[in-house]
């Protein structure tokens, strides 16, 4: 049963008190934080990779390295900005970003048709495993960021901001654990590394829309 | 009377810092918009309810509204979650049927109600093809072939109206 909208209004009044606006660039701080935190974690307990410590990093590596710190920064920019909800706003930029890392599984895909044709199939190596459980461990740094920044705002659609925050996740983890990873593949990055950030996606999806509404 | 945007972004602005007679203001206009939007979505009964839990988002999540922009798309956003969420709730616990004592059933068996009776001004948007689709196949749980036998369409017709229909739904509820 409602109360009497006038008391109600009173009420609220009453209670304000003074708040600070949610600004972008500290909820993209909170998240750079986190997946600088995880990079630095995953560098002083593992090491980094041998061509990294030589200066000349392997370029397929860099490139999907520089692709997932990309798509890890878009997706988590998309996610802070649903902390402040407006009609008529788009956050599709980070949509492009995905497709664009996208293009590694792709043409991890493409080589193995590739091989198979040629008759020599090939696979993914079994050891990836290890890239995606450390990956989306290292990942829960930025979850735990984003999801703590989007409870102090208020998300219009807790599924869109799962789905967002689970990518940034997982791109975010499998950045830093590029840095020691090594593995210079495409079949391994094309197949565990993007894997990392679909399945972080999906579980973000899944799990977080619990935790987000309000 | 309606406080034009760029008074009650000032108004916002205002509030978030602790200016109450602004805030008062803000709340006053705030809940005549509200009457408004929600007057085209749900039905009289319920109108009130959703003004006031939305007043309460309003007060709870003041900081996600950012002064830089026009506050009507920020309390559109805050209106149709608490719309979307009311109408997920109230199907929930008229699905569960898990209740704990006759309070409690009398309480979400009007809220049922209510959501349904929302629903039903929203359908009437809709043509009566799309309509009678998704009220059976989604609401009523039967599966395509049902639906097809009982209103005379066929499968493939059904299974358009369905999509076309909860477009069109979602478009409705979406709209500020």
């Amino acid at each position: 049963m409602a109360d009497d909208p006038d008391d109600l209004i009173a009420r609220l009044v009453a209670d304000l008190r003074p708040v600070a606006p949610l600004r972008q660039r500290d909820g993209m701080g909170l998240a750079v934080l986190a997946l600088a935190l995880g990079a630095v974690l995953v560098a002083g307990a593992l090491g980094l990779r041998h061509d990294l410590m030589a200066g000349r990093p392997d370029p397929l590596v860099l490139t999907a390295a520089g692709l997932f710190l990309v798509l890890a920064l878009a997706s988590a920019w998309a996610a802070v900005d649903m902390a402040r909800p407006a009609v008529g706003i788009r956050r599709d930029g980070w949509g492009w970003t995905a497709l664009m890392a996208a293009v590694l599984p792709g043409a991890a895909l493409a080589v193995m048709a590739t091989d198979a044709l040629a008759g020599q199939p090939a696979g993914p190596d079994r050891g990836g495993w290890a890239c995606l459980v450390l990956g989306s461990g290292v990942g829960l740094l930025t979850a735990v960021a984003l999801v703590f920044w989007l409870r102090r705002g208020a998300p219009g659609s807790p599924e869109r901001a799962g789905w967002l925050t689970g990518v940034a996740a997982g791109a975010a983890g499998i950045f830093a654990v590029s840095l020691w990873c090594p593995h210079d593949s495409i079949l391994h990055i094309g197949v565990w590394h993007a894997a990392t950030v679909a399945v972080m996606g999906l579980l973000g999806r899944l799990v977080l829309p619990k935790l987000l509404r309000w | 009377m309606i406080a034009d945007e760029a008074t009650l972004a000032r108004l916002a602005a205002l509030a978030q810092r602790g200016d109450r007679q602004a805030y008062a203001a803000m709340l006053g206009a705030c809940r005549s918009w509200l009457l408004r939007y929600y007057r085209r979505k749900v039905h009289p009964e319920a109108i009130e309810d959703l003004v006031q839990d939305t007043l309460l988002s309003v007060h709870r999540k003041l900081a996600s509204y950012d002064p830089a922009r026009p506050l009507i798309p920020w309390l559109a956003a805050i209106a149709r979650y608490r719309f979307v969420d009311h109408l997920r709730i109230a199907y929930r616990a008229a699905a569960d049927g898990v209740l704990d004592d006759d309070e409690t059933i009398v309480e979400d068996a009007e809220q049922a109600v209510i959501a349904r009776l929302s629903l039903d001004r929203l359908f009437e948007a809709l043509p009566q093809a799309q309509c009678r689709a998704i009220e059976l196949v989604r609401i009523e749980g039967l599966s395509i072939s049902e639906a097809a036998e009982s209103t005379g369409q066929s499968e493939s017709l059904v299974k358009v109206n369905i999509h076309r229909g909860l477009k069109r739904l979602a478009a409705l509820i979406e709209r500020a």
